[in-house]
């Protein structure tokens, strides 16, 4: 049985209280959400994914997506489900309210999503490509397009896709061969195949919108050479409702390790009608905008799922019984003490929390740069939080993941031969992981990302939006007795981290490849050291709480509890980045192609 | 008399030109007499002194100092051309006829001392039509000077003798165009247009006919063949637009009725009805009312549409992609798309026509790649170019495309024009053998050195060279030979191997720029992870190195031209002395980008000024004066503006002529090695708190008229600390180590503020100060 209930407290802390002095808060824009109703979507969206979603997780994963005539049908109970979940407005959580959406701040979004991916990460791909594709529509699209389409995606009638992958190309979008021809009413034809389009059919939704990455006859070899269409399922009538089929369709769907209860098909794109999104050639720039936003998510998918696998994991260790305690019988009055008495089965269980706690005080981090980027008046703070977010969108995206997957097979490790096998449902967290370390970017360009787009930028201009903020409270609190050694942990992480930097710059600059090389390890890095700032200036909020006698001091002892395990037994793997990335690419590279 | 040296020299002809070149010898000391006709009776010296004060205007300045303006000596053609006879040289400068010149001439004969050179800075006209008519006594005096725009700037002087002209006469005149007025003279034959200019204008008018007929924007046009070729971005059209559209018609007619009809020439040039629709309605270019660029009423950049002939905003072109923007000739001719097909059709031509030019308008390939370099400022010549392509592949497609091949493409075969041999550079000649460049005496090029021998020392950013007779070259090699850590570590490295086994240092390298100072875009990079104690570690290891380098028991002179900012400024203030190239820019620009200088240079120009007798005494004075040209980032325009800046002292030299700044250096420091003894470090006596209320107050003063903005002032009160001294107290004396602390805190608490980095990365990020 999969157990799963938001972990509020912890959501409201990093809301409220971690990152109020980030210099994002108090956007006058967002005056009207009071704290009070924040804590009420929150709640709600908790007792929604609690009810209606996470008891369709096993089973939507046991029955799968089938396809039957071109016609894609998800599991039992889904579209019941989604139906609910329209209904209950959650499809539009953070859409402008000029399209429908009720406009509430990305931070409380973010947290909704883990909501939902926690509770059923394949049904959370519906809405999910939907709301990254409104983001596309909004920033790029023309007017008439956003008033046909952003109103019905945003209710959540209509659902979205986004079509880059095709048999040939994957990451490297240069070799995409679908094309688009135009036609002499402004519209285009759209010819081509494309593969791995999460919920490109299904039948949730009375129409889907697909985003397509296509070429125009005369475009330019490469990436430069891509533009952005949109191509309905069902093309509009002049009432805006789903009329004549378009050329779309779907020819399969895939047999995936996970998440199968969420569609990923082949689609045929035949002579489809299809309308410009953006400049002509100018598809990835549109397509980077709602591949950014989704980076984000898909991090927040791999939080979610880990989260689920810590609350299993601590459910089953408080329940099973085995052995007993090495420091002597803990429960004489059973047969055996429950296996959380075990140091080994702490050290998993604190590791998962660990992770989760330092991700989701990181994304509340981000959510609010990402709030900021857009909403705020001081055109020095957008800039700031924009610098931020484009630091920490690979960081996120590959770093939840790598770690929830991580979480999600120490869940399984905690149960035994129980993990492994269905009934608990904790494998099965650990095949929907892995997806997430996969697709919108896999986690090796994640770090690419980092390194060869991110950290040389301007002069390491996006690297200051991090570092100063760091630098600052490592000063501010180096004298700080009551946190004990963590002060001292994160300033060794962060020095580590400030040479890393610059040796990754340096030897980049000359050799792309030290670069490349350093990709992965960089990205770690700095999400250890970011996630312990996260986790020393939390433990330092909440030893102000306690001294001021706040009421739920186990939370804020549990907090810093949390911080100093990880300073203690998750922070040290800094040096052991560093000292990888000093080493560079020599060994890597050396041994013969021939040899392997 | 030709053995007299040149003391005086008379210029006729107050144009740009001649005005430019009066104000040039006038720039190296020497005396100079401008002469023009008489337009308004009463005022007979109007045109000549209008010519002068039109100079103390123009920017970039013609003179060097205020000095240099005062040595010019006007006068009219009328009443004055008896005072011609005194001076031992007389540039004609007149206008470009053949009869207003030979008019002059006659009159020059009668009245002017055998053997005194007469020149005529003729841009086409042909020596043999010049002195038609002309005794063989003139003939024998005559030569061609021709200077190019602006004469202070231009390093060319393209010299044409005549067969009657005595080589002694010019000689002389080449010595002194050499040395005095700093020019590299180039032999060009008695043949239409000379070399720069006949190559030059074929280049252009190729560069118009191509981008009309490929249909480029003028943007496009200048992306491609500027920078991607080595040539100024100004490429084609803004290059018209800087001398004037209306020049060109005049060079074409004049070449078009000189050059043999066989030449390939006459086929480029065309009726272009847009260019003469320009020069009619006074779209001249910059001195008119706009070119193929203009600024519009906003001040926003325009261009024009080659089509349409309408103005419209500037469309920035990205130019040739891949390779070919990274300076790979070959592979820009070679690509298919546009930029590819421009620039062949530039480039093709014009090296087939510059390789049909030897031996008719030079004797070697030398000439004509020195006159492009020089004169348009290329960055490489013709035949250096033509080896970046292969001589043999440009035969080919010359070839192909059924265009002439000069014999000497055939002669290079696969070979190339230059090659290096035994460490020597040589060059293809006519004979078909290889023969070394050989430079002027007094000439010495880093760059030989480099070629023949291997480094002493060398780290990332710098590297010393054995430059012979005991002494040593320290060179910086870093991006605009930026100032790093690197630099700093082979200075440590250096003193005790110089102390060993030298006897002097030389500052120098072969760069345009002597450096751009400490290297800001690592200083951001480390600013932006917070490397606090990095940046710290830098500001005291430059302290120590430039130091070290004041002490040590061996002279070192500086020898800097163009830039020298900031750390490169500080560097040169720690030397025993500075031999500087008359074009040397140098000044403490550190505030400019929120910062105070932090290697030393805040006590070295207190000390400067203090020593330098032209202040009144007491502590307020040398530290008002400093603070007044530090907080302002004063930057000399001159050599000679820096000695009015103290930058250059007493005994500090300056050399004309760029080619010849090292070894002048060299000299310089060979002349100190005699009974050396490094110099007693200084005791400072300031002002303190009330010196530093005073300082405060004016700069207050400053930002109150809307001179300085809010930050400005903090920096200056930053500044004005360290140079009154901190908290000083009036009958201590500070320490040159105490001031050295009070520049790193300073600096460092300047450089953590978020005003101080958002200077730092618009400088980077735009190349011009921000005024925040």
């Amino acid at each position: 049985m999969q157990v799963y209930d938001a972990p509020l407290r912890d959501m409201r802390f990093v809301l409220h209280e971690l990152h109020q002095d980030d210099g994002f808060g108090g956007l006058a824009h967002f005056r009207d959400f009071t704290p009070d109703l924040l804590d009420a979507v929150l709640e709600e969206a908790a007792r929604f994914t609690r009810e209606v979603l996470l008891p369709l997780n096993a089973s939507g994963d046991a029955e799968g997506c089938r396809i039957e005539n071109g016609m894609v049908y998800t599991p039992r109970g889904f579209q019941q489900a989604y139906d609910r979940f329209r209904a209950g407005g959650w499809c539009a959580l953070a859409n402008d309210p000029a399209f429908g959406g009720q406009g509430l701040p990305e931070t409380v979004n973010k947290l909704v999503e883990e909501m939902i991916c926690a509770a059923n990460v394949a049904f959370s791909l519906y809405p999910g490509l939907t709301h990254g594709a409104t983001t596309a529509i909004e920033g790029h699209a023309s007017d008439e397009l956003k008033q046909a389409y952003l109103p019905k995606l945003v209710e959540g009638v209509w659902s979205a896709t986004m079509c880059l992958t095709e048999a040939q190309c994957g990451t490297d979008l240069g070799l995409l061969r679908t094309r688009a021809t135009p036609q002499a009413d402004g519209s285009y034809q759209i010819n081509g195949s494309k593969i791995f389009i999460s919920a490109g059919e299904h039948d949730l939704t009375e129409n889907i919108v697909h985003l397509v990455l296509a070429r125009l006859p005369d475009a330019p070899a490469g990436v430069k050479g891509i533009s952005l269409f949109l191509a309905p399922k069902y093309l509009p009538d002049p009432a805006g409702a789903p009329g004549a089929r378009n050329g779309v369709s779907c020819a399969n769907i895939e047999h995936k390790m996970g998440m199968t209860a969420a569609a990923t098909c082949q689609l045929n794109f035949d002579d489809t009608t299809g309308w410009l999104v953006g400049q002509p050639n100018k598809g990835m720039a549109a397509m980077f905008t709602m591949m950014n936003a989704e980076r984000v998510s898909v991090g927040v998918q791999g939080l979610g799922i880990a989260e689920a696998a810590y609350q299993g994991a601590v459910a089953y260790a408080k329940d099973r019984l085995q052995g007993r305690s090495l420091a002597g019988a803990k429960r004489p009055d059973l047969p055996a003490d429950p296996i959380i008495v075990h140091p080994d089965v702490r050290r998993m269980l604190m590791t998962i929390r660990a992770y989760n706690e330092g991700c989701r005080a990181l994304g509340g981090w981000v959510a609010r740069a990402m709030d900021a980027e857009k909403f705020a008046d001081d055109p020095e703070v957008k800039a700031h939080a924009a610098d931020f977010v484009a630091l920490m969108t690979p960081v996120v995206k590959a770093l939840f993941t790598d770690l929830g997957f991580e979480a999600t097979n120490l869940g399984v490790q905690v149960y035994g031969g129980h993990g492994y096998i269905r009934d608990h449902g904790m494998e099965q967290y650990v095949r929907d992981a892995r997806i997430t370390m996969i697709y919108e970017g896999t986690n090796g360009i994640q770090g690419l990302d980092l390194v060869g787009r991110k950290l040389g930028a301007h002069t390491g201009r996006y690297l200051r939006s991090f570092f100063h903020p760091v630098s600052a409270f490592l000063e501010a609190g180096q004298d700080d007795a009551r946190l004990g050694p963590m002060v001292a942990d994160l300033k060794k992480a962060f020095g580590a981290l400030q040479l890393a930097t610059g040796t990754v710059a340096q030897r980049g600059l000359g050799d792309p490849e030290e670069a490349g090389a350093a990709g992965t390890d960089y990205l770690r890095l700095i999400g250890l050291v970011a996630m312990g700032y996260c986790f020393v200036k939390s433990a330092r909020i909440a030893t102000e709480r306690l001294a001021q006698g706040a009421d739920d001091a186990a939370f804020y002892k549990a907090k810093i509890d949390t911080a100093a395990f990880f300073c203690d037994r998750i922070l040290p793997q800094a040096s052991a980045c560093f000292l990888a990335i000093k080493a560079g690419k020599r060994s890597m590279m050396a041994l013969d192609e021939a040899a392997f | 008399m030709a053995d007299a040296p040149i003391r005086k020299v008379c210029v006729i002809g107050a144009g740009v030109m001649g005005a430019g070149i009066a104000a040039q010898v006038a720039n190296a000391g020497v005396p100079a007499l401008l002469l023009d006709v008489v337009r308004d009776p009463d005022h007979r010296n109007a045109v000549a002194e209008g010519a002068v004060a039109k100079m103390l205007k123009t920017e970039p300045a013609p003179f060097m100092s205020e000095q240099a303006a005062r040595l010019v000596e006007v006068g009219n053609i009328e009443d004055h051309l008896d005072r011609a006879a005194d001076c031992d040289w007389i540039i004609e400068a007149v206008s470009e006829r053949l009869d207003v010149k030979r008019s002059l001439y006659a009159r020059l004969d009668v009245m002017r001392r055998p053997g005194v050179a007469i020149s005529s800075n003729t841009s086409t006209i042909p020596l043999h039509q010049l002195i038609e008519g002309r005794s063989d006594a003139f003939a024998a005096d005559f030569l061609i000077t021709h200077f190019f725009n602006p004469p202070r700037h231009m390093r060319l002087l393209e010299v044409v003798v005549g067969p009657k002209t005595r080589a002694d006469i010019a000689a002389k005149v080449e010595a002194f165009a050499d040395r005095m007025l700093g020019k590299t003279v180039v032999r060009a034959k008695d043949s239409p247009g000379f070399i720069a200019n006949r190559i030059g204008t074929y280049w252009l008018q190729l560069g118009i006919n191509a981008a009309l007929d490929l249909g480029l924007t003028v943007e496009e046009a200048d992306a491609i063949a500027g920078r991607p070729m080595g040539v100024p971005k100004t490429g084609i059209f803004g290059l018209i637009d800087l001398v004037g559209l209306d020049l060109m018609p005049h060079i074409q007619a004049s070449l078009q009725s000189t050059l043999p009809p066989t030449d390939a020439f006459h086929q480029t040039v065309r009726k272009i009805p847009l260019i003469e629709r320009m020069i009619a309605g006074g779209y001249t270019g910059r001195k008119g009312k706009g070119g193929f660029y203009r600024l519009d009423s906003s001040r926003q950049r325009e261009a024009i549409d080659l089509v349409s002939g309408d103005y419209r905003p500037l469309i920035p072109a990205a130019g040739p992609s891949g390779p070919a923007a990274k300076g790979d000739i070959a592979a820009l001719i070679r690509s298919p798309d546009r930029a590819g097909q421009y620039a062949w059709a530039v480039l093709g031509p014009v090296l087939a026509y510059a390789a049909a030019l030897v031996p008719e308008a030079a004797d070697d390939i030398v000439a004509i790649d020195d006159a492009m370099k020089l004169g348009y400022n290329w960055a490489y010549g013709p035949f250096e170019l033509i080896d970046k392509i292969g001589a043999a592949p440009l035969v080919a497609r010359l070839e192909q495309q059924g265009l002439a091949v000069a014999p000497l493409l055939m002669l290079a075969g696969q070979r190339s024009f230059y090659r290096v041999e035994d460490g020597r550079r040589q060059y293809l000649g006519l004979d078909g053998g290889y023969h070394d460049v050989v430079r002027p005496d007094g000439v010495l090029r880093l760059e030989d050195v480099k070629r023949a021998t291997q480094p002493l020392l060398k780290t990332g950013s710098a590297a010393l060279w054995d430059i012979g007779d005991g002494v040593v070259c320290l060179e910086f090699t870093g991006k605009m030979n930026a100032l790093d850590g690197e630099v700093m570590a082979l200075i440590g490295k250096a003193i005790p191997l110089i102390q060993q086994s030298y006897k002097a240092l030389v500052l120098y390298n072969d760069g345009p720029n002597f450096s751009a100072g400490a290297n800001l875009g690592l200083a951001l990079f480390a600013i932006n992870i917070a490397a606090w104690s990095e940046i710290g570690k830098l500001v005291a290891e430059g302290q120590a190195a430039y130091k070290a380098l004041k002490y040590a028991p061996f002279p070192v002179v500086g020898a800097p031209s163009g830039m020298a900012l900031g750390g490169a400024c500080e560097i040169l203030l720690h030397a025993d002395a500075i031999q500087a190239h008359a074009e040397s820019y140098i000044g403490l620009v550190e505030c400019g980008v929120g910062l105070i200088p932090g290697w030393g240079g805040c006590g070295e120009t207190i000390d400067r000024w203090v020593k330098s007798g032209r202040l009144p005494k007491g502590p307020m004075p040398a530290a008002a004066k400093v603070f007044e040209i530090v907080s302002t980032a004063t930057v000399s325009r001159s050599a000679a503006h820096a000695r009015e800046l103290m930058i250059l002292r007493d005994g500090d030299a300056i050399t004309m002529n760029r080619d010849r700044l090292l070894l002048d250096a060299k000299a310089k420091a060979l002349s100190l090695v005699d009974g050396y003894q490094p110099p007693q470090a200084p005791q400072f006596h300031l002002p303190g708190d009330s010196g530093h209320t005073a300082l405060a107050m004016a700069a207050d003063s400053f930002h109150k008229r809307g001179l300085a903005t809010d930050y400005d002032l903090v920096v200056a009160g930053a500044l004005a600390q360290v140079l009154t001294g901190g908290a000083a107290d009036l009958v201590d004396p500070v320490s040159e180590a105490d001031m050295l602390a009070l520049e790193r805190d300073a600096f460092a608490a300047r450089v953590r503020d978020p005003r101080t980095i958002a200077r730092i990365e618009h400088m980077l990020e735009t190349g011009k100060p921000l005024r925040n």
